[in-house]
């Protein structure tokens, strides 16, 4: 990093204001859902007894929805507890989502593979600004050095098709793109250097798993890699099962990802697992000029077939 | 009157062991994080920082085999493991959280069934335990009726010192004889200042009432409020230096394989599910129930003991913000 880049590190991108005022906006709508019957509960979050922690909560109660924040902290995409990995939360009735652009492409994705109706769900939609990465030092607020890498490069700030949007969204400075720098470092290895690459890095999976279960596009109930009556992939934490493992995560989210981060950002082995799915985001752009964006759709290229398909990649 | 050792001497013996043909395991930087691995010489030692996985896995790896099989025309041989050939270890660095956690599971590793694997490593491994001088809002290993200065499970017990260098209390008699094999590297200092220990910030938890709560409330909505967010993966379990459930597999082909030890957690969905396709604990806030109630009940009534060391590494890595600690005061104030 240059000389200048590192002046702002410390910077703070966004004022104070406009994370209370994206509250209290989130706050009113859900009170007001609840009040009225709306819903039967508002997905969200709360604050964390820790600094600068938040954490999902399904708000049933106007007095819940009273405790409704968004903060840097707000990292998780709530479009999970839309899945029928997690029953237990989307058969509660009708719910809102407080939905930051990235949520609402997965939103939109969920839709899409027929896993939920649009009139089935609230959105609040988030003006947003941008989250905490991974491992950012959370007494710091949102900076240069804090903010997570999707949000450098994001698309979405501005959220669409949402039922309310909460916040306005304030003037947001232009961060270096450093997940496009590091896909492009990796693009210019040869095969050998991005093979050795990545078998450090699965070397460390534990197999806990944290990245299957926080996509919201893994919601299948029996995952391949549960099976063991035959078994599919090594279980076990391995260089074989966990290569196996990831490969077959990045072909699965293929065409569907919504470049939410998410699974990256939950890995305890700090495996960059995004730029994986933003690899395979380009090389279907590339060779089918599609992308998995904020409208629904209902065939994406690697689930449906056509004559015209190009086949010269097949070798 | 106590020993001290200074760092570079500390270096030297990890030389000196590594030079023996000792194993030598202890907290060293791998990439983005600090990892509890083999080190190959003391300068290797990375104490700074929390390691991002417990110790737990130098008795009880993440994966092992446990026995081999092979296919021939005459049938199938089995070839057991031989445990004898584990290597002699030393832990060296190990937190106070982590060290403390093993002699815990021994009550559950030779309890009904003896795990050769888990003991056999343990009696041949040497714990040099340091206390810690610094912790975050996550540590609350004082709140579980231990601390940074704890020396449970050590069988040295290091505390860094003012002006540099460690002061050196011997716990056992592993430890008496791993400083007495290297006197030379340690010396008699009358008058040693220790650093100040890090002061973990939550309070003391009461864990009779808490168990108390827990042993009469198994059904109750407390569990649903704290765990519908629950994302069910296994990262606390995997991270904890106390959770220990794990899953056997044969894996291989079909002429040869392995049968596996490795981790599991009751977080997973499949856990519990049964050949039949019930599953008794069908949704998340049962299974996170069970994480508590495993660590605060089932493991006092069992052994006496309470399954959980306030390490905090759960608290930091799980992903939808689950703190452990604050369900602790939760349950205390019911
Ligand atoms: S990627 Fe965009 S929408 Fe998603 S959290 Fe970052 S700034 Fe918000
Ligand atoms: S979250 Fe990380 S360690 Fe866990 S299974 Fe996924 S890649 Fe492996
Ligand atoms: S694969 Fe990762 S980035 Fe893509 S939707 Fe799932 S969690 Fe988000
Ligand atoms: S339950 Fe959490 S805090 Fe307790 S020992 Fe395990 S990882 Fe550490
Ligand atoms: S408590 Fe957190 S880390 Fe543990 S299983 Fe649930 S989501 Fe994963």
């Amino acid at each position: 990093m240059n000389k200048t880049a590192r002046k702002h590190d410390s910077a703070v991108l966004v004022d104070e204001g406009y994370w209370s005022s994206v509250s209290q906006a989130i706050q009113q709508e859900a009170v007001r859902l609840l009040e009225q019957g709306a819903v039967a509960g508002v997905v969200g979050y709360i604050a964390g007894r820790r600094t600068g922690t938040a954490m999902p909560v399904v708000a049933a109660t106007p007095d819940e929805a009273r405790q409704l924040i968004f903060s840097p902290a707000c990292v998780n995409n709530l479009a999970l507890y839309f899945t029928k990995a997690k029953k237990e939360v989307s058969s509660k009735g009708k719910l809102a989502i407080v939905a930051k652009g990235c949520d609402l492409r997965a939103l939109a994705g969920l839709m899409g593979e027929s896993q939920l109706k649009r009139e089935d769900v609230y959105i609040i939609g988030i003006a947003c600004a941008g989250v905490y990465g991974a491992h950012a030092d959370r007494s710091q607020p949102l900076c240069d050095a804090t903010i997570a890498r999707k949000c450098r490069e994001c698309t979405v700030h501005e959220p669409t098709g949402a039922d309310a949007v909460a916040g306005t969204l304030p003037a947001l400075q232009k961060l270096e793109p450093l997940e496009a720098q590091e896909l492009a470092r990796l693009e210019a290895m040869t095969p050998q250097e991005r093979w050795a690459f990545w078998k450090e890095h699965f070397s460390r999976c534990i197999r806990c798993l944290a990245c299957r279960q926080v996509c919201p596009f893994c919601f299948c109930e029996q995952c391949l890699c549960d099976r063991n009556r035959p078994q599919s992939v090594e279980t076990t934490p391995r260089p074989a099962g966990n290569t196996a493992w990831h490969i077959v995560r990045a072909m699965h989210l293929a065409g569907r990802c919504g470049g939410c981060a998410e699974c990256e950002r939950v890995c305890p082995m700090d495996i960059p697992l995004n730029l994986l799915n933003r690899k395979m985001a380009k090389e279907l752009k590339e060779l089918y000029d599609y992308e998995a964006g904020l409208t629904p759709q209902e065939k994406g290229p690697l689930t449906e077939y056509k004559e015209d398909d190009d086949e010269s990649f097949i070798k | 009157m106590p020993k001290t050792i200074t760092e570079q001497n500390l270096n030297s013996l990890i030389d000196a062991l590594v030079q023996d043909g000792t194993r030598v395991v202890g907290p060293k930087r791998a990439g983005t994080m600090t990892v509890y691995e083999p080190l190959s010489a003391g300068v290797e030692l990375s104490l700074a920082e929390m390691p991002r996985r417990s110790a737990k896995e130098v008795f009880f790896p993440v994966c092992e085999n446990i026995l081999s099989f092979q296919r021939t025309e005459q049938g199938t041989t089995v070839t057991d493991v031989d445990v004898c050939t584990f290597p002699e270890t030393v832990l060296v660095g190990a937190r106070p959280c982590d060290a403390a956690a093993a002699p815990v599971l021994d009550a559950v590793f030779s309890w009904d069934y003896r795990d050769e694997f888990f003991l056999e490593r343990r009696k041949k491994t040497t714990v040099i335990g340091v206390a810690c001088t610094k912790c975050d809002d996550a540590c609350f290993c004082t709140a579980v009726g231990l601390s940074p200065a704890e020396t449970r499970g050590s069988d040295l017990f290091l505390t860094p010192l003012a002006g540099g260098g460690y002061v050196c209390q011997v716990v056992t008699d592993k430890g008496e004889a791993l400083v007495d094999q290297h006197s030379q590297l340690f010396a008699d200092t009358p008058s040693a200042t220790p650093q100040p220990l890090a002061e973990p910030a939550a309070g003391q938890f009461d864990l009779k009432r808490i168990k108390a709560w827990l042993d009469n409330h198994f059904e109750s909505p407390f569990w649903v409020g704290i765990s519908e967010r629950c994302a069910g993966c296994g990262a606390c379990a995997f991270l904890c230096p106390a959770c220990h459930c794990f899953d056997i597999n044969d894996e291989g082909t079909e002429k040869e394989g392995h049968r596996r030890k490795h981790w599991d957690a009751c977080a997973f969905g499949k856990f519990t599910n049964h050949a039949s396709g019930h599953n008794p604990r069908d949704a998340q806030p049962e299974r996170y129930r069970n994480r508590i109630m495993h660590k605060f009940k089932y493991y006092d009534d069992k052994f006496g003991q309470t399954l959980c060391t306030g390490c905090g590494r759960c608290i930091r890595a799980c992903p939808v913000g689950i703190d452990i600690a604050a369900i602790l005061d939760e349950i205390q104030k019911q």
